[in-house]
């Protein structure tokens, strides 16, 4: 291959690793769309029977003012985001013992709960709606494949980054349809909730995902998490013969890229890698609290008529981005302790890395403007694109890890408010007086 | 994209493809898995396709063509280029995917097409959704 005239520049690279991470969250809010609108036809209000830790405080019946519905949402959100918070310290709490082990298998168990149960259910909803005439053998015996492979893409093992990635946008899909199903106002307040418990939780020095995420650069470990990464741009220049890119795949230490820093003679293979990391990411935060408070529910024998089954969520990683970056080799900076912290410059990659909890949470605010409507989904999603930019733009600045929910989220939640209640009347009655379609 | 070393027929204009592609170019790499830098090593490609290989025969044909899909360039060149062994487990693997999706989807369509015709009451109790129904499987959420 000819080499290329001029160095490549950040530039080069910085819209296609947007695009690399836009694409799979749009993905995930296209989904869910097209399942609730698909399924929840019949019913607008979720039935009363719908409990969970988020309705544990109020559940919201359609008879309710709007004042109670709104203080009863507000307690909901306030007893949510109070377990979210206990479970994540636990985490840290496990982390910071070095539980590792516990924690991975504890993940690969709810991930395996959302994609066998939650994957399993939806299925059935889908094939009671549509009558599919597949039969019971056949079903089961493609969701235990479906399943299995699963859990080993995303934890267990490595495989091609493209099923990796599906995956992970799958359990997005499947966690942010169950929590589609709350009531209305809950799903609000929650979001809001959520987003400033994020903003919280990463900025302030004290807040449990800060803390993590620290413990994890000083221990040079993966926290374990799910985490989506997306796949990084790779330097023509930079891998040279018989280099492998190093990614972490859940190792304890850096065993590789120490060895490289040292001797490059006796590792001459290596002789320039390109780190990126995988699914245990470095400054990823989980969402532990929910899959943790699924661990509650699941250890007692799960009683899984009262809808509790919302498992998985656990790790589903929280609301937090990264933005890996690559060092190469051949620059005598050479020390890729905290890569975390070193600048865009010349011929790095970074692999931008965001937490599933943000797929989820995007994906539920679009859905829920679909059990409106369509046009406030629209809007949502530009307000969520808008601000996963402007966070990414932060992100650059900042070099550090980020709340990825807040300014989404708010926009989003602002966007809705306003399409709902001033731009929709103004364009129904623009198109019934025939002025604009 | 992430550059996969390119195949080293660019290189060459006009010439069979195979004839080149039997001696390794000695300044590119060729990446066995489908991710190419990122993926794996040769090494750990010949360890990693085996367990899958083995794995596999859990009732899991899905694992073997996820197998085969990371493999996809070890499937692609001729048989000499990587590990022996590595392709043979990827060949095995696709065989495997295969005959399993055989069967399986037979069995599926006869079933779907088939229907009451065919099986009488039985469809009606092995269809999915009124197993489903029969034993409250929609009921958790």
């Amino acid at each position: 291959m000819d080499e290329n005239a001029k160095p490549r520049s950040v530039l080069d690279s910085l819209g296609e690793e947007i695009v690399r991470i836009v694409t799979p969250v749009s993905i995930c809010m296209l989904l869910v769309v097209i399942l609730v609108s698909v399924l929840n036809n019949d019913s607008d209000s979720s039935g009363p029977s719908f409990t969970s830790i988020a309705t544990v405080a109020y559940s919201e019946s359609s008879s309710d003012s709007n004042w109670d519905k709104l203080k009863g949402a507000l307690l909901n959100a306030l007893v949510f985001v109070v377990v979210v918070t206990a479970v994540t310290f636990l985490l840290v709490l496990l982390f910071y013992f070095r539980c590792t082990k516990f924690l991975k298998y504890y993940m690969g168990f709810s991930s395996f709960l959302v994609l066998g149960f939650m994957g399993g259910e939806i299925c059935l909803f889908l094939i009671g709606k549509f009558r599919i005439p597949i039969d019971c053998v056949t079903f089961a015996l493609s969701l235990f494949n479906f399943t299995v492979v699963g859990v080993l893409a995303v934890f267990m093992s490595k495989t091609a980054i493209i099923i990796t990635q599906g995956y992970l946008v799958v359990i997005g899909v499947l966690v942010a349809y169950w929590f589609t199903l709350l009531p209305e106002w809950t799903t609000w307040v929650l979001l809001v909730a959520m987003s400033l418990y994020d903003l919280a939780a990463v900025l302030l020095p004290g807040g449990p995902l800060r803390l993590l995420v620290e413990l994890a650069i000083s221990r040079d470990e993966d926290i374990p998490a799910l985490v989506y990464e997306a796949r990084p741009i790779i330097n023509p220049d930079s891998v040279q013969r018989g280099a492998v890119v190093q990614r972490r795949v859940w190792r304890e230490r850096r065993d590789n890229d120490i060895g490289s820093d040292e001797n490059l003679d006796s590792r001459s293979n290596l002789n320039s890698t390109v780190y990126s990391s995988l699914e245990s990411s470095t400054g990823l935060e989980s969402l532990p609290s929910i899959g943790e408070r699924n661990a509650v529910d699941v250890e007692d024998g799960v009683d899984v008529e009262d809808g509790q089954v919302s498992s998985s969520d656990s790790e589903l990683a929280a609301p937090l981005i990264q933005h890996r970056i690559n060092v190469r080799m051949n620059l005598q900076e050479g020390s890729s302790d905290d890569f975390a912290l070193e600048g865009i410059g010349l011929g790095s990659s970074g692999a931008i890395k965001l937490g599933l909890g943000d797929f989820i949470f995007y994906s539920v605010l679009v859905a829920r403007a679909a059990m409106y409507d369509f046009m406030t989904v629209y809007a949502c999603y530009l307000a969520i694109i808008a601000g996963l930019g402007i966070t990414l733009m932060l992100l650059a600045f900042y070099q550090k890890a980020l709340p990825a929910l807040p300014v989404s989220v708010l926009l989003g939640v602002l966007f809705y408010l306003l399409t709902r209640l001033l731009l929709e009347t103004f364009v129904v009655q623009c198109s019934i007086n025939l002025l604009m379609f | 994209m992430e550059a996969a070393p390119s195949n080293p027929t660019h290189n060459i204009i006009s010439t069979a493809p195979s004839s080149v592609a039997t001696h390794r170019n000695p300044l590119r790499v060729d990446w066995p898995t489908v991710d190419g830098p990122l993926g794996l090593s040769e090494q750990e490609s010949v360890d990693h396709a085996r367990r899958f290989f083995k794995f596999g025969f859990l009732l899991l044909p899905w694992l073997w063509a996820v197998n085969c899909l990371y493999f996809w360039p070890v499937l692609r060149r001729p048989s000499s280029y990587y590990h022996p062994d590595l392709r043979r487990y990827v060949v095995r693997s696709a065989i495997g995917f295969t005959v399993f999706a055989v069967i399986l989807s037979s069995w599926a369509l006869t079933f779907s097409v088939g229907g009451e015709h065919l099986f009488g009451h039985v469809w009606d109790k092995l269809v999915m959704y009124n197993v489903a129904e029969k034993y409250g499987l929609t009921g958790w959420i």
